[in-house]
């Protein structure tokens, strides 16, 4: 239980952590574009290529596709069950941050239900023409923490380090794959189960 | 067991003065490592909560052979902390009472039942054994009344279980954190901890029959 007086924001990562699939490999097999963005993705969870330059490639690849399909595709992304439960049971306690396009994810976003942050871009022709902003998520939980909250961060990959790195509380998950090695080191608490992780979430209400 | 207690078990240290060079949560006890004795031992237990520090990623990797709810609770600063550190972050975000289990510590299976179905706050305590212990002296009751390095009538062994609340973070052991709250209902155990050789191969054979 938060004895705190301050009240608690946990933000999530959305994929792998919320989603219990991957979103972006998600969309190179529904349009098979695979074999360009299988190494960019696998390499960047290993944190061997700096996450923002793997974006910006990746966009270049999946911006030409069809964003409202994508938007329809991503909404039947496979989330983790009783997680997405306790977001929707406390959903002002909760946020998402995503390095997403918000174009492809807001129907997904939408569906879980709580505030979401995702990065901008601009759409012409249902295509993705221009990205103009690039979701720092450590700029969300600086931005929680401004208005009082005490924030407990969840994500697993190369590109939460930063936000886990300022949040009050940094929880790693393996619930999809094994989280990136990078983000152990400034870790709290390492869970690799939903169950768990629900609980834990529970225990810091 | 009673849903609302936490298990922390403390495999964060160095084990040193053990001498096999890894950390004692993955040495072996009749062919089992001791954190999969605890696993064992505890498996009735819901909210079990492992603190980690040297060599995390082996104990990580030893855990999931057997369960993969726990949630690990790194202790960063393991070389300059002791049980006291380890304590307090184990139990500051668990559930309301914290029951701390030192993770070299081997208590007999019907004495971890009799611990996990006791209510309330506890100190546990065994017959005398180690050469270089921290003793507890008791009532006619068999209740907790202090520690004390030189004399007493049992071994301090631990397990011990307190309100989350009451756990301040401590540079020193755990029996410090404890000492506050004294009196509290003691309970006798067999219990054997592993801090020298001697003791491993002393423990190798009372184990023998447990599991
Ligand atoms: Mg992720």
């Amino acid at each position: 239980m938060n004895t705190d007086t301050k009240p608690v924001m946990f933000i999530f990562d959305l994929d792998g952590t919320v989603t219990s699939e991957e979103t972006l490999p998600l969309i190179a097999n529904h349009f098979k574009v695979e074999e360009e963005i299988e190494n960019l993705t696998k390499e960047t969870i290993q944190g061997n290529i700096p996450f923002v330059e793997s974006f910006i490639r990746r966009v270049f690849i999946l911006g030409k596709l069809p964003v409202s399909e994508v938007a329809d595709l991503l909404e039947t992304t496979k989330l983790y069950p009783h997680l997405l439960e306790f977001i929707q049971t406390h959903r002002d306690n909760c946020a998402i941050a995503t390095g997403n396009l918000e174009c492809w994810s807001y129907k997904l976003l939408q569906k879980i239900g709580c505030a979401y942050y995702c990065s901008d871009s601009i759409v012409e022709n249902n295509k993705v023409v221009k990205l103009t902003k690039i979701l720092r998520k450590e700029q969300i939980v600086e931005n929680y923490q401004q208005e009082g909250y005490k924030v407990v961060f969840i994500g697993d990959g190369n590109n939460d380090l930063e936000a886990m790195r300022v949040a009050d509380i940094a929880i790693s998950v393996g619930t999809t794959h094994y989280p990136s090695k990078s983000i152990l080191p400034i870790t709290d608490y390492l869970i690799f189960n939903e169950e768990a992780l629900c609980r834990q979430l529970s225990q810091l209400l | 067991m009673s849903s609302i207690k936490s298990v922390v078990i403390s495999c964060a240290g160095i084990g040193s003065r053990l001498g096999l060079g890894q950390t004692k949560a993955l040495i072996k006890v009749n062919g089992r490592s001791l954190i999969a004795w605890q696993l064992e031992l505890l498996k009735e237990v819901e909210d079990i909560r492992i603190v980690i520090g040297y060599q995390a990623n082996d104990i990580i990797e030893e855990v999931l052979k057997y369960r993969n709810d726990v949630v690990f609770v790194y202790n960063h600063r393991y070389f300059e902390t002791k049980t006291g550190a380890s304590f307090y972050l184990g139990a500051q975000h668990g559930n309301d009472f914290a029951i701390e289990w030192d993770g070299d510590l081997l208590v007999h299976p019907d004495d971890v039942k009799t611990i996990l179905n006791t209510e309330g706050e506890f100190i546990c305590y065994a017959e005398k054994s180690s050469d270089e212990a921290v003793y507890v002296q008791t009532d006619d009751k068999g209740n907790v009344l202090a520690f004390s390095r030189e004399t007493g009538d049992y071994e301090w062994t631990g397990p011990a279980c307190i309100m989350r609340d009451k756990i301040k973070y401590s540079s020193g052991n755990v029996f410090n954190q404890l000492e506050p709250y004294l009196p509290l209902k003691g309970i006798k155990i067999r219990a054997y901890d592993i801090d020298t050789y001697s003791d491993y191969t002393r423990v190798m054979e009372i184990t023998k029959n447990w599991i």
